[in-house]
């Protein structure tokens, strides 16, 4: 690792599905020396591209995990980091951009803007990191830079700036016009190597003038010495201009737009000029940490190599040898053999084996100073835990991890295969924060909940691929509630008296509605009609028939159970017999007072651009959802809606689909309320069969 | 066995007239029993709807003495009456709005002592729909845009509208007149309520100075006055403005209609 840490650059790529992000990352790699065979990321040739190391994701064509990988361009160091663009695998975003300096965000020339465009984007805001911005695809037919640019400025609220202009576009694309230096770059050679300057073509100058013009406005915005330039007309040299925008850009004030073609590799070098020119080094960015001795304040923390160290782990790879834990050190040092403090745990720790990563390979390192991102074998500790000195009290503030959306329930085919499971699940939870799994008290059901069905899907087919654990899946069973709408009385008798050791008790009462309980007991015999000492067991009796509802087996609740007389034995009454007096009792009550399904209702709120409400509205309505109402936010609605759990499966995907992925919701439980009488027959229809079967 | 919960019936179940069930009559009768408690039906106006398809009510008062509480009374015998009711609010969000007509039934369904009022209350929740906006953020073309969308999606066909919140000045007057022409497209009774301030001085007759110019838009004006430790309920315009109809009261604790009787 390079010691001067202004010429440093952690930067991440990231952007919506499909950009061109790890494409563009394969010629970084390519130009910068660091690999010297391109490959596409599906391509015939069955490789596939460098960071996509993992077999699915050369399969899928699609990157699941970050990868991370290093390589120099013009004396600077540059740490990348791959990531995926599936909202699915969004903790790798959130992950990566918690570490980074700087990012590009990558926009297709075609499409623009789009949906994980505007959630990257966000990530980038919440931890607030400097981006350039790199429109791809630009050989692509129906390619528009302009339009793309415009798109960020109206969608993204971006004060964005064309630092380039196409020459020619679509299958005419052939280079940039670079507006700072005012000069025509083409891309010669077999894969683009030769970058070749020439004059402006004689059609495009007035157009580069002009874009120029609003490139230096925009500039001196950030420049003292680049306005009085422009007011006293002096020369206006590329380094004001640059160092104007880099002013913007480091303040998050400007975005640089740059424009060409990965897969066509044009565009790419210029694109590396930026990174090393316009992109914060570690030493440009505040990082706080939080000081636990003085109730959490911040404090900033200084790059210094010789300061205690302060270090946080943003991600866990569970291998072959051991648990691998990337980082990224703010300050100090991290050195082989060190002891550190895991801030969490308040455990100490050795450092053992440094590395640095390669995508999927290693590379064996003394230390990692501050403002490096490296990774450490054999230390156990979990996503965002913070490293630091033994004796220091500060610690990082982690990541943002947002709640799963979707369930499925799973089920292993056979016994070799659920130890598998368990042994997958709990590996995947600990690497993947997102990834859930829990046993459901209820069903017994293994339930999986993560970001999309793509992310399920993936740890199913890693299950069976990693684990040989082969599962089948259902979604999730929904908990219903038994319950009972009307007063009812009972008296039973429980008796067994055919000779020798016998069972008498008599329980006499009523049962009614308890809606906002579960389960209420009252004693009101009077002279002793059921003796004191067998009253508990009467309680006892009358609870435990309420685990599973005589009807449909479901629990019972929002009963209120009176007993108001009864009857014993002197010899043959126990607390056994009035157990089962009780029991008899409520099966007695319980089927005259008119019982019914309930099920849980969930409050849904979803997120939405207006222009998509009418449609969600359908999507909620469809599944026989009560929409309370919609709140107008200006360019987004908030539609509140009151929505059985059963119907909420698959809803995610629903949505992103009528709302091209813009839309978001949350789901929590609300109440519990009567099933309509058609799927109150289904359901007993269902419960049926399932006797049946199993008898 | 099993209770038929038609009292929870989508419009996916058509209800099956051969049978009569018991827990739905039972149902009808709270209902009715609550409409015919309804105290507005002793202000004089001809029907519990007091207004007709495509007019305009107005309530005013000064912040704080019960204009929502009154049109949300006004809301919920409409939906006991199965009418939809389409509250549309630009100062409170979806939650306020809710819990505005969850506390009015509550306090209604306790003064009345109402059985079941929990499960009655879920039957007619499905007959209303809150919309809330921005002060800045509403026009009359949006709210047009919204209401195409909720009735050709067949989600909700509102009855009756409340628009709780416009800012009544010089420029309401021709949003007004675009309202009109809307409601005459989706006939439907629309309620708006006014604030009137306290430095403004009413005209003789004791209708407040935002009302006056647009006056002829409205077929009824109700106006809220606190008279000592209650609120009078005193009706401008419209039938119950006759001399020889009583003024109501609304309690300031409940904020419900008192019922004279």
């Amino acid at each position: 690792m390079k010691k001067d840490i202004r010429n440093l650059r952690n930067i991440g790529i990231s952007a919506h599905i499909d950009s061109g992000k790890t494409t563009l990352t394969e010629r970084i790699l390519y130009y910068t020396q660091r690999i010297h065979t391109m490959h596409d990321v599906k391509g015939k040739d069955g490789v596939g591209a460098t960071m996509d190391s993992m077999e699915l994701e050369k399969e899928r064509g699609i990157t699941i995990a970050s990868a991370a990988t290093y390589c120099e361009w013009l004396g600077h160091e540059i740490n990348i980091i791959d990531t995926p663009g599936h909202v699915d695998f969004t903790i790798e975003v959130e992950r990566s951009l918690r570490v980074l300096d700087g990012a590009i965000l990558v926009l297709c020339g075609v499409a623009g803007v789009q949906s994980q465009s505007i959630t990257v984007d966000q990530q980038m805001k919440r931890y607030k990191v400097p981006c350039i911005a790199f429109v791809n695809k630009c050989d692509r037919s129906g390619a528009n830079p302009e339009r793309v640019v415009r798109q960020l400025k109206e969608k993204l609220g971006h004060n964005a700036v064309a630092m380039q202009l196409p020459i020619g576009l679509e299958a005419d694309f052939e280079g940039v016009v670079d507006l700072v230096s005012m000069k025509a770059v083409y891309f010669g050679g077999d894969k683009g190597e030769e970058v070749r300057l020439a004059e402006i073509p004689a059609d495009l100058m007035q157009a580069a003038l002009d874009r120029r013009e609003i490139l230096i406005d925009q500039a001196s915005m950030f420049s003292d010495e680049l306005t009085e330039a422009i007011l006293e007309e002096q020369d206006v040299t590329t380094e004001m201009i640059t160092d104007g925008i880099r002013a913007g850009v480091v303040a998050r004030q400007l975005t640089p737009v740059f424009m060409g073609s990965a897969y066509k590799n044009k565009g790419i070098q210029p694109l590396l000029d930026a990174v090393t020119q316009l992109l914060p080094c570690p030493l440009d960015v505040e990082n706080q940490a939080l000081d636990m001795n003085k109730e959490e304040q911040p404090i900033v923390l200084s790059n210094e190599i010789d300061k205690p160290l302060v270090a946080l782990a943003f991600k866990l790879e569970d291998g072959p040898y051991g648990q691998l834990t990337y980082i990224r050190v703010y300050q100090g040092a991290l050195a082989k053999g060190d002891t550190i403090v895991n801030v969490r745990t308040g455990k100490k720790v050795k450092v053992g084996r440094l590395i640095r990563m390669h995508a999927d390979q290693m590379e064996d390192i003394d230390t990692i100073p501050a403002g490096y991102i490296g990774a450490l074998f054999g230390i156990d500790c979990a996503s965002g835990d913070s490293f630091v000195t033994p004796g220091v009290s500060l610690t990082m503030t982690s990541m943002y991890v947002p709640e799963p959306v979707i369930s499925l329930a799973i089920f292993p085919k056979d016994n070799k295969s659920e130890v598998n499971v368990s042994k997958a699940l709990g590996r995947f939870t600990k690497e993947d924060p997102t990834f859930k799994a829990y046993v459901n008290d209820e069903t017994g059901d293994t339930i999986i909940s993560g970001m999309g069905e793509l992310h399920l899907e993936v740890y199913i087919e890693r299950m069976r691929r990693e684990y040989q654990a082969e599962v089948d899946t259902s979604p999730p069973r929904v908990a219903y509630r038994e319950t009972i709408t009307q007063k009812a009385e009972f008296d039973y008798i429980h008796k067994k008296q055919t000779g020798g050791a016998g069972q008498f008790g008599r329980v006499s009462g009523y049962m009614a509605p308890a809606p906002d309980e579960d389960f209420v007991f009252e004693n009101k015999i009077v002279g002793g009609a059921i003796p004191t000492q067998f009253i508990a067991a009467c309680e006892k009796g009358f609870k435990n028939s309420m685990v599973k509802g005589p009807k449909m087996e479901f629990p019972v609740t929002g009963i209120r159970v009176v007993i108001d007389d009864g009857a014993s034995h002197s010899v043959d009454s126990s607390d056994m017999a009035f157990q089962a007096a009780a029991r008899g009792a409520f099966l007695q009550g319980y089927a005259k007072a008119k019982p019914v399904i309930h099920e849980p209702i969930m409050k849904v709120v979803v997120e939405t651009p207006t222009e998509f409400q009418g449609a969600v509205m359908a999507t909620l309505n469809q599944r026989r959802a009560l929409i309370v109402g919609t709140q107008d936010e200006g360019p987004f609605t908030v539609i509140e809606a009151q929505v059985p759990l059963s119907e909420m499966f698959g809803y995610s995907t629903d949505l992103r689909s009528v709302t091209k992925g813009q839309a978001q919701f949350t789901m929590e439980f609300l109440t519990y309320k009567q099933v309509p009488q058609s799927i109150a027959e289904a359901l007993m229809k269902k419960a049926a069969e399932e006797k049946k079967n199993v008898a | 066995m099993l209770l038929n919960p038609q009292f929870l019936r989508t419009n996916a179940e058509p209800r099956s007239d051969k049978i009569i069930f018991i827990k739905e009559r039972n149902f009808s009768m709270l209902k009715n029993e609550l409409i015919l408690k309804n105290p507005l039906r002793r202000m004089g106006y001809g029907s519990d709807d007091i207004l007709d398809k495509g007019q305009f009510g107005a309530v005013m008062a000064r912040a704080g003495v019960g204009k929502t509480a009154f049109l949300v009374q006004l809301a919920l015998n409409s939906m006991l009456r199965e009418k939809k009711v389409l509250h549309i609010s630009l100062d409170d969000p979806v939650k306020k709005v809710s819990l505005w007509y969850k506390e009015v039934f509550s306090r209604i369904a306790n003064q009345y002592e109402i059985p079941q009022s929990g499960q009655l209350w879920d039957s007619v929740l499905p007959h209303r729909f809150i919309m809330t906006f921005r002060v800045e953020g509403f026009s009359v073309p949006k709210l047009e845009e919204r209401l195409t969308d909720l009735i050709e999606q067949d989600i909700f066909k509102p009855d009756m509208m409340i628009i709780d919140g416009i800012p009544f000045g010089e420029s309401v007057s021709p949003d007004l007149v675009k309202l009109k022409d809307l409601v005459g497209q989706h006939p439907m009774r629309v309620w708006f309520t006014i604030r009137t301030h306290r430095h403004e001085d009413p005209d003789p007759d004791g209708t407040p100075r935002q009302f006056i110019p647009v006056a002829d838009l409205f077929e009824a004006a109700i106006l809220l006055v606190p008279v000592g430790k209650q609120i009078q309920i005193k009706a401008l315009k419209g039938a119950g403005a006759a001399e020889d109809q009583p003024d109501l009261m609304l309690d300031p604790a409940t904020m419900l209609i008192l019922d004279p009787a």
